[in-house]
């Protein structure tokens, strides 16, 4: 009845456009190298100054599943990943596109996005309310038990080193303490400085972090060359043949309920579902099949997509049930929640369910544009993709310039912006993820206020925070979550480093099968020899690589140079791989 | 065959020599921001009406944690524990630190910072992208300029004219469509 509600108010054709804007914004963003979903959305928060509620959350929802579709078309056509829970999609589908069948590879990303995705909001839409029932009767003992899972997880599972994680987390910890306390009224950490009285906004965080931290860090070491683009070939209607759709339809399925259980626990987000899906499709791969994993496999395409897509819709279930974040998205979701004073959490579904239903409705209907949009579109897509990256970047720089000064209207903002991107430029210089810093400023506060109300009630006995016995549950589950993933960790860095093995040997040898040697574009494609550019094997797709480079739209640089370009950048990732601990 | 892509393990060219100092660097700030955590956290007053453990409390145990993981950040980097930079696309991990344009790019942000109040947002906004973009190596400028100048009245136009995003105009305060 309420989704029914929902749909009445997202159907609305001033919403309509609202969701039409967001998921282009979000495409495009997620297209695009150095800017991903939350750094948008964080950039657009001034939005929420001149939107009413229910069109900006649209807007930013619309945002959030944009970037999931667009981040594949990068993953398929450029050869390095833009959304960290699309580099299994690059394995694969990064050689099927140099195989000449990108197309094939995009149509079953979309497809199974729009699956997998349909399929998880409509269990979200389920299992939701449900939890909130539930999250209503719990008291501030099991929150606190729920946020330090939520902290710890996305601390040491969202980065590469457990360590500078949760660094990353403590700082964002750290900077959310400073000014007032808000049951005490009391200054904490403002060194006598009125511009720190009222704390340091989250969203000039957000934005420093994400968008300058990201500028000065691409700046410093800017790939310069022109931008290496697999064309796509053929009209978007034929890019699927009956044999992709028969391999394709079970990793889907298989794809979508790995990804949404995954999604709804704080484990590392989307990266752990794509992954689980890419392994299990491995698996479960025979014969013929399994040889052509690394080489250009559907299935290792469609599943990890799917996963990705239904991983998004489950990360929902605990912000909008719980009011807790498990993705750098996610809590900036949260983050426009706030500024429109509706707190998120239990009461969310009682107090606010017009809105939420309108925005789970927007999803479904943002899922079936993206669907629409997507696979005509991709020339475009493909355009964008082309930006020069100095306006690129210096349009980043000029948002983020803009996000900062409307948080208070005052250049002081700037200063600090500048500061803390400096801070998150060498964040990423050594390492250190930045998520966690944003997911505990957001949630630090909530934290600490439902910490300080435990111990109230308990009368300052911290034994209280664990003898609650659903508490005492939520922490065993984190134990479990921690050994498990330490686990699929230590499976994901075997698999890398196989799938980098055999791509080294292939290269090495350089007399793999047809359709290896097409996949590497042979180290000496130095444009005499354009022949390595799809396989044999594929009549359906041209062969000729002129011909398909004048209907991708690159320009015109020639095809040859194209695959040697992807050969390149290919090699060198294999070695960032190896070189990695 | 191309001897410079198939010999990962010789090229140790993304180590930069000063790296593993300036994270050393780097995990004793955090040491240090839990240190001044702890130092400025016993100047915070508790009321006596207080009836939970109090404002202090949660700054110190965030303090605690920094100088925690910080001093395990210093012990994992002497053991030669270093950092895995992150990647990207745009990102080419071959080659060495552009300082200057760092620099440059700070430089042009901080200066964006003071152009704002006395001559406008618009102004400001298309100093910064002429700035950023020629750090970063676009060329011609008379291109820079004129992107720029339109980036900075479309920027001006939608969030102050239509948004409603108090942004000074400027030069341009008056006309009523690009806010003010």
């Amino acid at each position: 009845m309420s989704l029914l509600e929902g749909f009445a108010v997202a159907a609305q054709p001033m919403y309509l456009l609202f969701a039409l804007g967001g998921v282009l914004v979000g495409t495009a963003v997620g297209v695009l190298p150095g800017i991903g979903p939350a750094m948008t959305v964080a950039l657009l928060m001034p939005l929420t100054y001149s939107l009413e509620p229910t069109a900006a959350i649209i807007v930013f929802a619309g945002i959030y599943y944009g970037g999931m579709y667009g981040g594949s078309t990068t993953s398929i056509l450029l050869n390095t990943p833009g959304e960290s829970s699309s580099i299994v999609t690059a394995l694969e589908g990064n050689k099927m596109a140099k195989a000449g069948r990108g197309a094939a590879a995009l149509a079953t990303a979309a497809v199974g996005s729009f699956i997998a995705g349909t399929i998880a909001t409509v269990l979200l839409s389920f299992v939701a309310p449900y939890v909130a029932a539930f999250a209503v009767q719990i008291g501030p003992v099991e929150y606190v038990a729920l946020m330090v899972v939520a902290f710890l997880t996305v601390g040491a599972l969202l980065g590469s080193s457990v360590l500078r994680g949760l660094a990353s987390l403590a700082l964002g910890l750290f900077i959310a303490t400073m000014g007032f306390d808000s049951l005490t009224a009391q200054q904490r950490y403002t060194f006598g400085s009125p511009f720190l009285a009222d704390g340091i906004d989250v969203v000039l965080v957000a934005v420093a972090l994400f968008a300058v931290g990201e500028a000065l860090y691409v700046a410093s070491r800017l790939r310069h060359g022109p931008i290496k683009v697999i064309p796509v070939t053929g009209g978007w209607t034929k890019w699927m043949r009956k044999e992709d759709w028969r391999r394709s339809w079970r990793p889907w399925l298989r794809g979508t309920f790995i990804g949404f259980p995954v999604g709804t626990i704080p484990a590392g987000g989307a990266d752990v579902a794509t992954f689980l899906s890419y392994a299990s499709e491995r698996k479960l791969a025979k014969g013929a099949r399994k040889k052509q994993f690394g080489k250009g496999a559907i299935e290792g395409v469609a599943g990890p997509e799917a996963a990705n897509n239904a991983a998004a819709a489950g990360v929902l279930v605990p912000l909008l049930t719980l009011g807790i974040p498990t993705t750098a998205t996610a809590a900036m979701l949260l983050v426009a929640f706030q500024r429109y004073q509706i707190p998120v959490g239990p009461q969310l579904f009682e107090n606010d369910s017009a809105l939420v239903w309108a925005l789970i409705a927007s999803l479904y209907v943002g899922n079936l544009m993206l669907l629409v949009l997507n696979l005509p579109l991709v020339g475009i897509w493909v355009k964008i993709l082309q930006i020069p990256r100095p306006y690129l970047y210096a349009g980043i720089l000029v948002f983020a310039a803009l996000g900062a000064f409307s948080v208070n209207f005052t250049p002081i903002d700037v200063i600090i912006l500048l500061i803390l991107g400096i801070l998150g430029f060498f964040m990423r210089r050594f390492g250190y993820p930045v998520a966690p810093m944003v997911v505990g400023l957001i949630l630090g506060p909530i934290f600490e206020n439902q910490l300080r109300r435990s111990l109230a009630i308990s009368q300052g006995d911290p034994v209280a925070l664990v003898s609650s016995p659903i508490a005492a549950v939520i922490y065993v589950v984190l134990i479990i979550i921690f050994v498990l993933s330490f686990w699929m960790r230590k499976r994901q860095s075997a698999l890398e480093a196989e799938t980098a093995a055999d791509l080294e040997d292939d290269v090495d040898d350089g007399t793999g099968t047809p359709r290896a040697s097409a996949a590497q574009g042979g180290p000496d494609a130095d444009g005499t020899s354009g022949t390595a550019s799809a396989a044999p094997g594929d009549p359906v797709e041209p062969a000729d690589p002129g011909a398909a480079a004048g209907v991708s739209g690159a320009e015109s640089t020639p095809g040859p140079d194209i695959v040697s370009g992807g050969a390149h950048s290919g090699a060198s990732s294999t070695k960032n791989r190896k070189e990695s601990p | 065959m191309s001897t410079s892509i198939s010999s990962p393990a010789g090229s140790g060219t993304t180590a930069a020599p000063g790296r593993p100092i300036g994270e050393l660097i780097f995990a004793l700030m955090v040491i240090s921001i839990g240190v001044v955590g702890f130092v400025a956290g016993a100047s915070i007053q508790t009321p006596p009406s207080a009836s939970d453990i109090g404002p202090k409390a949660f700054p110190y145990l965030v303090s605690g944690m920094l100088v925690l993981v910080g001093t395990g950040l210093v012990i994992q980097l002497l053991r030669g524990g270093t950092g895995v930079p992150e990647e990207g696309e745009d990102v080419d991990p071959n080659i060495a630190t552009d300082w200057a344009t760092v620099g440059k790019l700070a430089g042009f942000v901080l200066l964006h910072s003071f152009l704002i109040v006395p001559l406008g947002w618009p102004i400001a906004a298309a100093v910064l992208f002429f700035g950023a973009a020629w750090s970063l190596g676009a060329r011609p400028w008379f291109r820079n300029l004129i992107t720029a100048i339109v980036l900075a009245l479309v920027l001006q136009f939608v969030f102050a004219g239509l948004l409603g995003v108090s942004l000074p105009a400027g030069f341009l305060e008056g006309f009523g469509v690009f806010g003010g």
